[in-house]
């Protein structure tokens, strides 16, 4: 079974949850005490990850770190339908590969800003709100012109993939760090759409929304 | 010029707002929660819960109501009425609490509200007759004057001639809001109007609109063609305001309550009042010997209900009658009643059935509601009898919308007898219909759905009251507390008994008046001016319920249940009467 280390502030391993959950996975957890323990900066789980950051899995001895590359693992790995990271499409791979490195983007800023406000990390927040403002910005405007052509996700595609779960978390945390979403009102929507997939669980601060439509 | 500020801005474009969406908006500073309810309506409604200040546009629209994510606490659509409150499932909310609303019109591709004043959305000439083509709406992070300013100076292409730009512009119109430019090349011609909403001191959204039509890759190039140019625009406004000082923030007013609901009601000796004027806008008949009625506000909105809640008709002839509404949850653009005609009517429903036609006024209360819906409960059995069938029916609407479980038991004398069959085909297979029954075989019937309690099962019934009394007396028989069995009379059959003389003190207002042979303690009470709600004065309904601090009460209604008689500590005072000399109420 997998086993994840983890910790249930952070959207980062919320990530990789969301994904074993909308795949269906079984697997267990191995709580990490990120704070106030810094348990992450702990010798035995600097032995497993020595960049000291979750999240990590281990599947059967397969050890692997960074919520990206674990998207991109699971997805290849254990999702049969091939629509979370579709390996036959380079066009959509590379798209893919690009809003990945969006979503660490946003871990970088708005996550940041998080940690400064809820877990007192010392770093420049008005930089972190800036960035994030300016990357969601940028991420609103994809979002609204993929609505004019009647698409729901980030990558042109019918199905969602692992670029829209790597991006979630940290936008949906965003007012943790202060930073609001009420200039995104495409962001919004598309937040709504992807806790609509079949199968989406929660975490602290993120509530659930409705049901799509009255049958 | 207008005063800045009063009257109609855009604050979303209608494609912000697709079904079960919350759009979180804002205006000259106050916080908008946004939302279309399912039957299309739009509400725009100030941002907050009224129970803990938590933002709604974070609530759940469930098509029919808005959810507060915090409590749970919900929200009519139109009238933002609160319907439920789910740490008090066995009461009905207060009519004061209602969240405050604002009016909204929906023209030319955009949503507009005005937080202030209160004339018509005026039409934009320019935009009449259509087709329309609304823009991305851009928010620059600047004071709106800025942005109008600078929007003068906009230069964009016209449709069909994208490539290039060397087009003419012209500026048409401009007003402190709004902008109107045309752009002219090689015969192309297209005019752009450009409004600014005001967000709050500092920040302001351009929502263009371009008159014209304009399909697929072209449409898409237009769009992009004004997002890339508008958004250059607004970054060349920011980048001033930045070196600019801050204006001061907007002060805003935040209503307590509205007026009319934080009014007293005046002291008054009138007895019933009928606070509404709606009209007939359909009447059809649903079942053999049922009408129903559609009826719609002559002005502004109906007060939000709940389901259970009951209304009084005042009638033409000057009866007065009480109609359960079977309005389904968010169906609040009009009342729905069933009224069945009475073979022994004394002019009531006869007058319903006849006389009365689509498109007459009539006058009704606001709905009260003595017969609550609890939605906690892990199971809920609907028993209706006949006419009995109605405030069940709404509640059944309200249970499957929330996908709670509770099945509904029709009793009836035949199928053409079953009112409203386009709703309970809705309901699907939670209808079960017991058509022809004799009394005895509906007895059998309510015995098996009672048979042996169950924790977190509740049970509802309405209908006639023999029925009714057999049915409570079978869930006492099989274990069911007073407290899981719900119901509703009609009617009190009962003879009132009212030859004794007695006295009643009425501690709040220290008044002691003397209640005399032939009269009730209510007509006393509002003899002597004070003002207490009634409906249906026959000891059927509840709405007059007074609580009882001392004396031995003489209970003559069907409203209270036996428990609650027993305890002594409540009492109807339209029929009810006293066995001790006095009683005291807490008036």
């Amino acid at each position: 079974m997998i086993a994840l280390y983890d910790y249930e502030l952070s959207g980062n391993c919320y990530k990789v949850r969301l994904l074993l959950s909308f795949l269906k996975i079984e697997y267990g957890t191995i709580p990490v005490e990120f704070y106030p323990g810094r348990e992450h900066k702990s010798e035995w789980f600097l032995r497993i990850n020595p960049l000291g950051q979750l999240p990590v899995i281990d599947d059967a001895g397969f050890a692997l770190r960074d919520a990206q590359a674990i998207l991109v693992y699971l997805a290849s790995r254990y999702d049969p339908s091939r629509l979370w990271y579709p390996r036959s499409d380079p066009k959509l791979l590379g798209e893919i590969g690009q809003w990945l490195a969006f979503a660490d983007a946003i871990t970088a800023t708005a996550s940041a800003a998080r940690l400064h406000d809820g877990l007192f990390y010392e770093l420049d927040v008005m930089a972190a709100r800036v960035g994030a403002h300016r990357l969601f910005r940028i991420l609103d405007e994809h979002l609204w012109f993929r609505e004019q052509e009647d698409r729901d996700w980030i990558c042109n595609a019918s199905h969602p993939t692992v670029a829209d779960i790597a991006c979630f978390p940290y936008i949906m945390l965003s007012e943790e760090g202060g930073i609001s979403r009420q200039d995104y009102p495409s962001i919004r929507r598309w937040c709504d759409r992807f806790k609509r997939i079949n199968g989406f669980i929660v975490m602290p601060g993120i509530f659930p929304t409705s049901p799509a439509v009255a049958a | 010029m207008r005063e800045p500020g009063v009257g109609w801005y855009p604050i979303a474009a209608t494609s912000d707002l697709p079904l079960r969406h919350v759009f979180h908006g804002q205006l000259l500073g106050r916080e908008l929660a946004v939302w279309r309810a399912d039957d299309g309506y739009v509400n725009v409604w100030e941002n907050r819960c009224l129970h803990r200040g938590a933002r709604l546009s974070i609530g759940i629209n469930d098509g029919q109501e808005l959810k507060c994510q915090y409590h749970g606490w919900r929200y009519a659509n139109r009238t933002a009425g609160c319907t439920y409150i789910p740490a008090h499932p066995a009461d009905a909310p207060a009519r004061t609490i209602r969240n405050r609303i604002f009016p909204v019109e929906e023209r030319y591709g955009l949503v507009w509200s005005s937080a202030i004043g209160t004339e018509e959305l005026p039409a934009i000439p320019a935009l009449e007759g259509g087709p329309f083509l609304p823009l991305r709406g851009i928010v620059v992070n600047a004071p709106s004057a800025g942005v109008v300013e600078q929007l003068r100076w906009y230069r964009f292409q016209p449709i069909g001639a994208a490539g290039g730009d060397a087009a003419e512009i012209t500026l048409d119109e401009a007003d402190e809001r709004m902008i109107v430019l045309r752009s002219r090349q090689n015969g192309a011609e297209t005019v752009g109007v450009f409004l600014v909403q005001p967000v709050d001191s500092r920040r302001s959204v351009i929502r263009g609109v371009l008159k014209g039509a304009v399909q697929d890759a072209e449409r898409m190039a237009v769009l992009r063609h004004h997002n890339e140019r508008l958004s250059k625009l607004g970054d060349a406004v920011e980048h001033r305001a930045e070196r600019e000082p801050l204006p001061p923030a907007l002060e805003l007013a935040y209503e307590r309550l509205a007026p009319e609901l934080a009014e007293m009601p005046e002291l008054a000796t009138s007895g019933r009042k009928a606070a509404l004027r709606v009209t007939i806008a359909r009447k059809w008949l649903t079942a053999e010997g049922i009408v129903a009625f559609e009826l719609r506000p002559l002005t502004g909105l109906l007060p939000s209900f709940q389901p259970g809640a009951h209304l009084d008709v005042h009638l033409p002839n000057g009866l007065i009658r009480q109609y359960s509404l079977i309005n389904a949850p968010g169906e609040s653009g009009s009342y729905v009643i069933g009224v069945k005609r009475e073979a022994s009517s004394r002019g009531g429903s006869q007058l319903l059935h006849d006389t009365v036609r689509e498109g007459d006024v009539l006058a009704i209360s606001e709905p009260r509601n003595n017969f609550p819906l609890r939605r906690d409960a892990r199971r809920t059995i609907f028993i209706a009898g006949g006419i009995g069938i109605t405030p069940l029916l709404a509640m059944a609407q309200t249970l499957e919308h929330a996908a709670l479980g509770y099945e509904l038991n029709y009793l009836a004398e035949n199928r053409e007898r079953l009112a409203f069959p386009e709703r309970l085909a809705l309901l699907g297979d939670r209808v079960k219909t017991h058509l022809g029954l004799s009394p005895e075989a509906a007895q059998g019937l309510m015995r098996g759905l009672l048979s042996g309690y169950r924790p977190h099962v509740q049970v509802y019934i309405c209908g006639p009251g023999p029925m009714l009394d057999a049915a409570r007396r079978i869930a006492a028989e099989q274990g069911w507390p007073e407290n899981a069995v719900h119901f509703e009379y009609f009617k009190n059959t009962r003879v009132i008994e009212a030859s004794t003389t007695f006295e009643v003190a009425l501690a709040r207002s220290c008044v002691t008046v003397s209640v005399p042979a032939g009269k009730s303690i209510l007509e006393v009470i509002r003899e002597n001016g004070i003002e207490i709600a009634s409906s249906c004065e026959q000891g059927a309904c509840g709405t007059c319920v007074a609580t009882l601090l001392e004396g031995e009460p003489f209970h003559q209604d069907v409203y209270l249940s036996e428990g609650e008689k027993l305890s002594g500590t409540k009492i109807l005072t339209c029929v009810s009467r006293a066995k001790s000399a006095r009683l005291v109420l807490d008036l």
